[in-house]
Protein backbone atom coordinates (compact mmCIF):
# COMPACT_ATOMS: atom_id res chain seq x y z
CA UNK A 1 0.00 0.00 0.00
CA UNK A 2 1.07 3.57 -0.39
CA UNK A 3 0.21 7.02 0.90
CA UNK A 4 -1.76 9.67 -0.94
CA UNK A 5 -2.88 13.13 0.08
CA UNK A 6 -6.39 13.58 1.44
CA UNK A 7 -7.95 17.01 1.93
CA UNK A 8 -10.59 17.53 4.60
CA UNK A 9 -13.46 19.37 2.97
CA UNK A 10 -14.56 20.68 6.35
CA UNK A 11 -11.22 22.29 7.12
CA UNK A 12 -10.30 23.45 3.63
CA UNK A 13 -13.68 25.00 2.83
CA UNK A 14 -13.27 27.54 5.62
CA UNK A 15 -10.26 29.01 3.79
CA UNK A 16 -9.85 27.49 0.34
CA UNK A 17 -6.75 29.48 -0.53
CA UNK A 18 -5.71 27.20 -3.45
CA UNK A 19 -2.06 27.32 -2.38
CA UNK A 20 -1.69 23.53 -2.37
CA UNK A 21 -2.86 23.48 -6.00
CA UNK A 22 -0.09 25.88 -6.95
CA UNK A 23 2.64 23.93 -5.16
CA UNK A 24 1.84 20.31 -6.00
CA UNK A 25 4.57 19.22 -8.42
CA UNK A 26 2.14 17.12 -10.44
CA UNK A 27 -0.21 18.65 -13.00
CA UNK A 28 -4.00 18.17 -12.78
CA UNK A 29 -3.65 16.50 -9.39
CA UNK A 30 -4.94 18.93 -6.76
CA UNK A 31 -8.05 20.41 -8.30
CA UNK A 32 -10.51 22.93 -7.08
CA UNK A 33 -14.29 22.74 -6.84
CA UNK A 34 -16.60 25.67 -6.16
CA UNK A 35 -19.42 23.27 -5.31
CA UNK A 36 -17.93 20.69 -2.97
CA UNK A 37 -17.93 22.37 0.42
CA UNK A 38 -20.54 24.97 -0.44
CA UNK A 39 -23.04 22.15 -0.98
CA UNK A 40 -22.35 21.08 2.61
CA UNK A 41 -23.01 24.58 3.93
CA UNK A 42 -19.39 25.73 4.21
CA UNK A 43 -18.25 29.20 3.23
CA UNK A 44 -16.14 28.28 0.19
CA UNK A 45 -15.50 25.44 -2.21
CA UNK A 46 -12.65 23.04 -1.61
CA UNK A 47 -9.45 21.69 -3.05
CA UNK A 48 -9.38 17.92 -3.61
CA UNK A 49 -6.91 15.33 -4.86
CA UNK A 50 -7.14 13.14 -7.96
CA UNK A 51 -5.53 10.26 -6.09
CA UNK A 52 -4.60 8.31 -9.21
CA UNK A 53 -2.14 11.10 -10.06
CA UNK A 54 -0.81 11.76 -6.56
CA UNK A 55 2.79 10.58 -6.06
CA UNK A 56 2.61 10.88 -2.28
CA UNK A 57 5.33 13.49 -1.78
CA UNK A 58 3.43 15.38 0.97
CA UNK A 59 4.55 18.78 -0.27
CA UNK A 60 0.92 19.88 -0.14
CA UNK A 61 0.80 18.93 3.54
CA UNK A 62 3.75 21.21 4.23
CA UNK A 63 2.18 24.02 2.22
CA UNK A 64 -1.21 23.78 3.93
CA UNK A 65 0.35 23.48 7.42
CA UNK A 66 3.05 26.13 7.05
CA UNK A 67 1.94 28.57 4.38
CA UNK A 68 -1.86 28.39 4.55
CA UNK A 69 -1.69 27.54 8.28
CA UNK A 70 -4.82 25.48 7.87
CA UNK A 71 -3.75 21.84 8.49
CA UNK A 72 -6.36 20.48 6.10
CA UNK A 73 -4.26 17.80 4.38
CA UNK A 74 -3.18 14.43 5.71
CA UNK A 75 -1.35 11.54 4.07
CA UNK A 76 -3.48 8.39 4.13
CA UNK A 77 -3.01 4.83 2.89
CA UNK A 78 -4.92 4.63 -0.34
CA UNK A 79 -6.96 1.63 0.80
CA UNK A 80 -8.06 3.55 3.89
CA UNK A 81 -9.85 6.15 1.78
CA UNK A 82 -13.43 5.01 1.39
CA UNK A 83 -13.99 7.44 -1.46
CA UNK A 84 -11.81 9.74 -3.46
CA UNK A 85 -11.60 11.56 -6.77
CA UNK A 86 -10.12 9.76 -9.77
CA UNK A 87 -9.25 11.43 -13.07
CA UNK A 88 -11.93 9.53 -14.98
CA UNK A 89 -14.67 10.95 -12.72
CA UNK A 90 -13.64 14.59 -12.88
CA UNK A 91 -15.54 17.11 -14.99
CA UNK A 92 -14.00 20.42 -15.97
CA UNK A 93 -16.31 23.43 -16.07
CA UNK A 94 -15.85 27.09 -16.90
CA UNK A 95 -14.21 28.19 -13.66
CA UNK A 96 -13.97 25.08 -11.53
CA UNK A 97 -14.18 21.30 -11.59
CA UNK A 98 -16.45 18.72 -10.02
CA UNK A 99 -15.82 15.10 -9.16
CA UNK A 100 -17.95 12.08 -8.45
CA UNK A 101 -16.15 10.32 -5.61
CA UNK A 102 -15.57 6.61 -5.81
CA UNK A 103 -13.58 3.95 -4.03
CA UNK A 104 -9.97 4.32 -5.23
CA UNK A 105 -9.08 0.68 -4.57
CA UNK A 106 -11.19 -2.05 -6.09
CA UNK A 107 -10.98 -4.82 -3.53
CA UNK B 1 1.60 24.94 -34.53
CA UNK B 2 -1.58 26.84 -34.20
CA UNK B 3 -4.97 26.45 -32.60
CA UNK B 4 -5.75 23.94 -35.35
CA UNK B 5 -3.63 21.24 -33.82
CA UNK B 6 -5.71 21.20 -30.66
CA UNK B 7 -8.99 20.41 -32.35
CA UNK B 8 -10.66 17.06 -32.89
CA UNK B 9 -10.47 15.67 -36.38
CA UNK B 10 -13.98 15.20 -37.77
CA UNK B 11 -15.61 12.06 -36.44
CA UNK B 12 -12.79 11.23 -34.00
CA UNK B 13 -14.00 13.05 -30.92
CA UNK B 14 -15.72 10.05 -29.37
CA UNK B 15 -12.64 7.88 -29.71
CA UNK B 16 -10.29 10.28 -27.99
CA UNK B 17 -9.19 9.62 -24.39
CA UNK B 18 -10.77 11.72 -21.65
CA UNK B 19 -7.51 13.62 -21.01
CA UNK B 20 -7.42 14.70 -24.65
CA UNK B 21 -11.04 15.79 -24.69
CA UNK B 22 -10.51 17.77 -21.48
CA UNK B 23 -7.49 19.42 -23.07
CA UNK B 24 -9.36 20.50 -26.19
CA UNK B 25 -12.39 21.74 -24.28
CA UNK B 26 -10.88 23.06 -21.06
CA UNK B 27 -7.18 23.50 -21.77
CA UNK B 28 -5.31 26.80 -21.92
CA UNK B 29 -5.11 27.02 -25.71
CA UNK B 30 -6.25 30.32 -27.14
CA UNK B 31 -7.12 31.60 -23.65
CA UNK B 32 -5.24 33.53 -21.04
CA UNK B 33 -4.72 31.33 -18.00
CA UNK B 34 -2.75 32.17 -14.90
CA UNK B 35 -1.32 30.56 -11.81
CA UNK B 36 -4.24 31.86 -9.75
CA UNK B 37 -6.63 29.70 -11.82
CA UNK B 38 -4.63 26.51 -11.27
CA UNK B 39 -6.80 23.54 -10.34
CA UNK B 40 -9.68 24.87 -12.42
CA UNK B 41 -8.52 24.24 -15.97
CA UNK B 42 -6.93 21.27 -17.70
CA UNK B 43 -3.16 21.67 -17.79
CA UNK B 44 -1.15 20.71 -20.84
CA UNK B 45 1.41 18.76 -18.84
CA UNK B 46 0.46 15.10 -18.50
CA UNK B 47 1.64 12.32 -16.22
CA UNK B 48 5.37 11.63 -16.42
CA UNK B 49 8.03 9.59 -14.64
CA UNK B 50 9.93 12.31 -12.75
CA UNK B 51 10.45 11.58 -9.04
CA UNK B 52 7.80 12.32 -6.43
CA UNK B 53 8.20 15.77 -4.94
CA UNK B 54 10.78 16.97 -7.47
CA UNK B 55 10.97 20.77 -7.52
CA UNK B 56 12.01 20.64 -11.18
CA UNK B 57 8.65 19.06 -11.93
CA UNK B 58 6.83 21.89 -10.19
CA UNK B 59 8.88 24.45 -12.09
CA UNK B 60 8.09 22.80 -15.45
CA UNK B 61 4.42 22.69 -14.53
CA UNK B 62 4.42 26.41 -13.73
CA UNK B 63 6.43 27.23 -16.87
CA UNK B 64 3.86 25.57 -19.10
CA UNK B 65 1.13 27.66 -17.52
CA UNK B 66 3.19 30.81 -17.99
CA UNK B 67 3.86 30.41 -21.73
CA UNK B 68 2.01 33.34 -23.30
CA UNK B 69 0.84 31.32 -26.34
CA UNK B 70 1.21 27.58 -25.71
CA UNK B 71 -0.32 26.77 -29.11
CA UNK B 72 2.52 28.68 -30.80
CA UNK B 73 5.35 27.37 -28.66
CA UNK B 74 7.98 24.68 -29.22
CA UNK B 75 10.13 23.43 -26.35
CA UNK B 76 13.66 22.15 -26.88
CA UNK B 77 15.39 19.91 -24.39
CA UNK B 78 18.26 17.53 -23.96
CA UNK B 79 19.39 14.60 -21.83
CA UNK B 80 18.62 15.10 -18.14
CA UNK B 81 15.62 14.71 -15.87
CA UNK B 82 13.54 17.62 -17.17
CA UNK B 83 12.91 16.10 -20.59
CA UNK B 84 11.01 13.25 -18.94
CA UNK B 85 8.23 15.75 -18.14
CA UNK B 86 8.71 18.41 -20.82
CA UNK B 87 8.13 15.74 -23.47
CA UNK B 88 4.80 14.72 -21.87
CA UNK B 89 2.91 17.90 -22.68
CA UNK B 90 0.66 19.04 -25.50
CA UNK B 91 3.41 21.25 -26.88
CA UNK B 92 5.80 20.04 -29.59
CA UNK B 93 9.09 19.04 -28.01
CA UNK B 94 12.43 18.73 -29.82
CA UNK B 95 15.04 16.50 -28.25
CA UNK B 96 18.56 16.50 -29.60
CA UNK B 97 21.88 15.09 -28.48
CA UNK B 98 23.14 16.00 -25.06
CA UNK B 99 24.20 19.63 -25.05
CA UNK B 100 23.14 20.67 -28.55
CA UNK B 101 19.85 22.27 -27.44
CA UNK B 102 20.85 25.89 -28.07
CA UNK B 103 22.23 25.03 -31.51
CA UNK B 104 19.00 23.22 -32.38
CA UNK B 105 16.92 26.09 -31.01
CA UNK B 106 18.91 28.64 -33.06
CA UNK B 107 18.08 26.86 -36.29
CA UNK B 108 14.51 26.24 -35.25
CA UNK B 109 13.83 29.82 -34.27
CA UNK B 110 15.33 31.13 -37.52
CA UNK B 111 13.39 28.60 -39.59
CA UNK B 112 10.11 29.53 -37.89
CA UNK B 113 10.72 33.20 -38.66
CA UNK B 114 11.34 32.41 -42.31
CA UNK B 115 8.22 30.27 -42.51
CA UNK B 116 5.80 32.36 -40.43
CA UNK B 117 7.16 35.87 -40.80
CA UNK B 118 5.90 38.22 -38.15
CA UNK B 119 3.55 35.76 -36.49
CA UNK B 120 5.25 34.96 -33.18
CA UNK B 121 6.32 31.36 -32.68
CA UNK B 122 8.09 30.95 -29.37
CA UNK B 123 11.05 28.65 -28.84
CA UNK B 124 11.90 27.79 -25.24
CA UNK B 125 14.90 25.69 -24.25
CA UNK B 126 14.74 23.93 -20.89
CA UNK B 127 17.81 21.95 -19.91
CA UNK B 128 19.66 20.94 -16.76
CA UNK B 129 22.68 22.69 -15.30
CA UNK B 130 24.95 20.01 -16.76
CA UNK B 131 23.34 20.36 -20.17
CA UNK B 132 23.53 24.15 -20.07
CA UNK B 133 26.72 25.09 -18.24
CA UNK B 134 28.93 22.06 -19.00
CA UNK B 135 28.14 19.93 -22.02
CA UNK B 136 26.13 22.57 -23.92
CA UNK B 137 28.20 25.52 -22.72
CA UNK B 138 29.76 26.42 -26.05
CA UNK B 139 26.48 26.32 -27.95
CA UNK B 140 24.68 28.23 -25.20
CA UNK B 141 27.24 31.04 -25.11
CA UNK B 142 27.45 31.31 -28.88
CA UNK B 143 23.69 31.48 -29.26
CA UNK B 144 23.72 34.39 -26.80
CA UNK B 145 26.59 36.17 -28.53
CA UNK B 146 24.66 35.80 -31.80
CA UNK B 147 21.57 37.26 -30.04
CA UNK B 148 19.41 34.35 -31.15
CA UNK B 149 15.83 35.16 -30.30
CA UNK B 150 14.68 32.38 -28.00
CA UNK B 151 14.55 31.70 -24.26
CA UNK B 152 17.05 29.51 -22.43
CA UNK B 153 15.96 28.15 -19.05
CA UNK B 154 18.47 26.37 -16.86
CA UNK B 155 16.84 23.82 -14.53
CA UNK B 156 19.57 24.12 -11.92
CA UNK B 157 19.52 21.24 -9.48
CA UNK B 158 23.25 21.72 -8.91
CA UNK B 159 24.03 18.12 -9.92
CA UNK B 160 23.77 15.61 -12.75
CA UNK B 161 20.55 14.15 -11.37
CA UNK B 162 19.57 11.81 -14.17
CA UNK B 163 22.83 9.85 -14.01
CA UNK B 164 23.15 9.49 -10.27
CA UNK B 165 24.99 12.43 -8.77
CA UNK B 166 28.08 13.71 -10.59
CA UNK B 167 29.15 17.30 -9.90
CA UNK B 168 28.43 19.95 -12.50
CA UNK B 169 29.87 23.42 -13.01
CA UNK B 170 26.83 24.70 -11.11
CA UNK B 171 27.42 22.50 -8.04
CA UNK B 172 28.57 24.50 -5.03
CA UNK B 173 32.15 24.33 -3.85
CA UNK B 174 32.56 21.66 -1.20
CA UNK B 175 29.39 19.75 -2.05
CA UNK B 176 29.85 16.00 -1.57
CA UNK B 177 27.86 13.90 -4.00
CA UNK B 178 27.63 10.17 -4.64
CA UNK B 179 29.98 10.45 -7.58
CA UNK B 180 31.99 13.39 -6.25
CA UNK B 181 32.97 11.85 -2.92
CA UNK B 182 35.88 14.21 -2.27
CA UNK B 183 33.69 17.29 -2.54
CA UNK B 184 33.70 19.80 -5.35
CA UNK B 185 36.91 21.79 -5.53
CA UNK B 186 35.73 24.79 -7.56
CA UNK B 187 33.18 27.56 -7.22
CA UNK B 188 29.70 27.47 -8.75
CA UNK B 189 29.86 29.01 -12.22
CA UNK B 190 28.46 32.51 -12.57
CA UNK B 191 26.24 31.92 -15.59
CA UNK B 192 24.19 35.03 -14.84
CA UNK B 193 27.19 37.29 -15.33
CA UNK B 194 28.16 35.38 -18.46
CA UNK B 195 24.66 35.83 -19.87
CA UNK B 196 24.93 39.58 -19.34
CA UNK B 197 28.41 39.78 -20.86
CA UNK B 198 27.20 37.77 -23.85
CA UNK B 199 24.45 40.34 -24.40
CA UNK B 200 21.24 38.66 -23.22
CA UNK B 201 18.36 41.14 -23.13
CA UNK B 202 16.81 39.54 -20.05
CA UNK B 203 18.44 37.57 -17.25
CA UNK B 204 16.59 36.39 -14.14
CA UNK B 205 16.93 33.97 -11.26
CA UNK B 206 13.91 32.34 -9.73
CA UNK B 207 12.92 29.62 -7.26
CA UNK B 208 9.67 27.67 -7.64
CA UNK B 209 8.44 28.49 -4.13
CA UNK B 210 7.01 31.67 -5.62
CA UNK B 211 4.68 30.48 -8.42
CA UNK B 212 3.52 33.96 -9.41
CA UNK B 213 7.07 35.14 -9.81
CA UNK B 214 7.93 32.11 -11.95
CA UNK B 215 4.96 32.98 -14.12
CA UNK B 216 5.92 36.63 -14.46
CA UNK B 217 9.58 35.93 -15.23
CA UNK B 218 8.79 33.34 -17.89
CA UNK B 219 6.23 35.55 -19.61
CA UNK B 220 8.68 38.43 -19.84
CA UNK B 221 11.51 36.22 -21.07
CA UNK B 222 9.39 34.65 -23.82
CA UNK B 223 7.94 37.97 -24.98
CA UNK B 224 11.34 39.69 -25.09
CA UNK B 225 12.83 36.81 -27.07
CA UNK B 226 10.22 37.32 -29.79
CA UNK B 227 11.96 40.44 -31.03
CA UNK B 228 14.67 41.86 -28.84
CA UNK B 229 17.19 39.06 -28.30
CA UNK B 230 18.27 36.11 -26.16
CA UNK B 231 16.75 35.70 -22.73
CA UNK B 232 18.01 33.54 -19.86
CA UNK B 233 16.30 32.25 -16.74
CA UNK B 234 18.20 30.32 -14.11
CA UNK B 235 15.84 28.41 -11.85
CA UNK B 236 16.80 26.60 -8.67
CA UNK B 237 15.02 23.28 -8.99
CA UNK B 238 16.43 21.02 -6.28
CA UNK B 239 17.05 17.32 -6.76
CA UNK B 240 15.56 15.75 -3.65
CA UNK B 241 17.13 12.39 -4.52
CA UNK B 242 20.78 13.43 -4.90
CA UNK B 243 20.65 15.98 -2.08
CA UNK B 244 18.54 13.74 0.17
CA UNK B 245 15.87 16.36 0.81
CA UNK B 246 12.77 14.76 2.34
CA UNK B 247 9.99 15.39 -0.18
CA UNK B 248 7.82 17.23 2.31
CA UNK B 249 10.73 19.63 2.97
CA UNK B 250 11.43 20.54 -0.66
CA UNK B 251 9.73 23.93 -0.40
CA UNK B 252 11.44 24.64 2.92
CA UNK B 253 14.76 23.93 1.20
CA UNK B 254 13.78 26.19 -1.69
CA UNK B 255 13.14 29.02 0.77
CA UNK B 256 16.48 28.46 2.51
CA UNK B 257 18.38 28.38 -0.77
CA UNK B 258 16.50 31.43 -2.02
CA UNK B 259 17.68 33.36 1.02
CA UNK B 260 21.19 32.01 0.69
CA UNK B 261 22.38 31.95 -2.93
CA UNK B 262 19.26 32.25 -5.08
CA UNK B 263 17.77 35.63 -4.25
CA UNK B 264 15.46 36.91 -6.94
CA UNK B 265 17.35 38.99 -9.47
CA UNK B 266 16.24 40.41 -12.76
CA UNK B 267 18.18 42.29 -15.42
CA UNK B 268 16.17 43.84 -18.27
CA UNK B 269 17.99 45.73 -21.03
CA UNK B 270 16.76 49.23 -21.82
CA UNK B 271 15.57 48.07 -25.23
CA UNK B 272 13.64 45.21 -23.65
CA UNK B 273 12.03 47.52 -21.10
CA UNK B 274 10.85 49.83 -23.85
CA UNK B 275 9.58 46.90 -25.91
CA UNK B 276 7.58 45.37 -23.04
CA UNK B 277 6.11 48.76 -22.20
CA UNK B 278 5.15 49.78 -25.71
CA UNK B 279 4.18 46.43 -27.16
CA UNK B 280 2.69 44.60 -24.21
CA UNK B 281 1.55 47.41 -21.93
CA UNK B 282 3.91 46.63 -19.04
CA UNK B 283 3.74 49.42 -16.46
CA UNK B 284 6.63 48.45 -14.20
CA UNK B 285 9.32 50.08 -16.34
CA UNK B 286 7.63 53.45 -16.68
CA UNK B 287 9.47 56.24 -14.89
CA UNK B 288 8.25 56.41 -11.34
CA UNK B 289 6.26 59.59 -10.67
CA UNK B 290 8.26 61.98 -8.52
CA UNK B 291 7.37 61.63 -4.86
CA UNK B 292 4.79 64.27 -3.93
CA UNK B 293 6.36 67.18 -2.10
CA UNK B 294 5.84 66.87 1.63
CA UNK B 295 2.61 68.52 2.60
CA UNK B 296 3.24 71.96 3.97
CA UNK B 297 1.50 72.22 7.31
CA UNK B 298 -1.06 74.94 7.04
CA UNK B 299 -0.81 77.69 9.52
CA UNK B 300 -3.65 77.66 11.94
C1 LIG C 1 26.55 12.72 -25.17
C2 LIG C 1 25.97 12.16 -23.92
N1 LIG C 1 26.77 11.96 -22.85
C3 LIG C 1 26.25 11.50 -21.70
C4 LIG C 1 24.91 11.22 -21.60
C5 LIG C 1 24.36 10.65 -20.30
N2 LIG C 1 23.59 11.62 -19.55
C6 LIG C 1 22.23 11.61 -19.60
S1 LIG C 1 21.54 12.74 -18.57
C7 LIG C 1 23.07 13.22 -18.05
C8 LIG C 1 23.23 14.26 -16.96
C9 LIG C 1 22.18 15.27 -16.89
O1 LIG C 1 22.52 16.26 -15.95
P1 LIG C 1 21.91 17.69 -16.05
O2 LIG C 1 22.07 18.23 -17.41
O3 LIG C 1 22.44 18.53 -14.94
O4 LIG C 1 20.36 17.44 -15.85
P2 LIG C 1 19.59 16.79 -14.60
O5 LIG C 1 19.43 15.34 -14.91
O6 LIG C 1 20.35 17.05 -13.37
O7 LIG C 1 18.28 17.49 -14.62
C10 LIG C 1 24.09 12.51 -18.67
C11 LIG C 1 25.52 12.68 -18.39
C12 LIG C 1 24.11 11.42 -22.74
N3 LIG C 1 22.79 11.19 -22.72
N4 LIG C 1 24.65 11.89 -23.88
S1 LIG D 1 -3.65 24.86 1.13
FE1 LIG D 1 -5.08 23.97 2.60
S2 LIG D 1 -6.65 25.53 2.93
FE2 LIG D 1 -5.54 26.12 1.07
S3 LIG D 1 -6.76 25.18 -0.57
FE3 LIG D 1 -5.19 23.69 -0.03
S4 LIG D 1 -6.15 22.35 1.49
FE4 LIG D 1 -7.42 24.18 1.32
S1 LIG E 1 1.25 14.41 -1.98
FE1 LIG E 1 2.50 15.46 -3.56
S2 LIG E 1 1.71 14.66 -5.51
FE2 LIG E 1 0.18 14.17 -3.95
S3 LIG E 1 -1.25 15.86 -4.01
FE3 LIG E 1 0.24 16.36 -2.41
S4 LIG E 1 1.79 17.59 -3.44
FE4 LIG E 1 0.60 16.57 -5.04
S1 LIG F 1 16.62 12.52 -9.90
FE1 LIG F 1 16.41 14.50 -8.86
S2 LIG F 1 16.07 16.04 -10.48
FE2 LIG F 1 15.73 14.00 -11.37
S3 LIG F 1 13.49 13.68 -11.22
FE3 LIG F 1 14.45 12.77 -9.39
S4 LIG F 1 14.42 14.36 -7.82
FE4 LIG F 1 14.06 15.36 -9.80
Amino acid sequence: MYLVADISVEICASKSCKLCTQYCPEANTILYSEEMGRDQGFKYGTAYVAVDRCKGCAQCVWVCDNMAKNNAIKMIMIDQLPKAALTDNITYGEKSTTAVLASPVVG
Amino acid sequence: MSLDYVKFSNGFEKFMPKEYRDMVEHGPFGKKVSVSQMGSFKEILEEHPMCAGCAMTLFIRLAMIAFPNPEDTITVGTAGCGRLAISQAAIPFVYGNYGDQNGVASGLSRGLRLRFGDKPKDVVVMAGDGGTADIGFQQVLHSWFRKERFTTIMLDNEVYGNTGGQESGMTNRGAVLKMAPLGKKFEKMDMLQMAKVAGCAYVATVVPNNPRRVESVIKKAVLIAREVGSTYIQAYTSCNIEYAIPTDKVMEDAKTVENDRYQFSEYVSEEAKQYLTERYGYKEFLPKPAAPAAAIPSKA
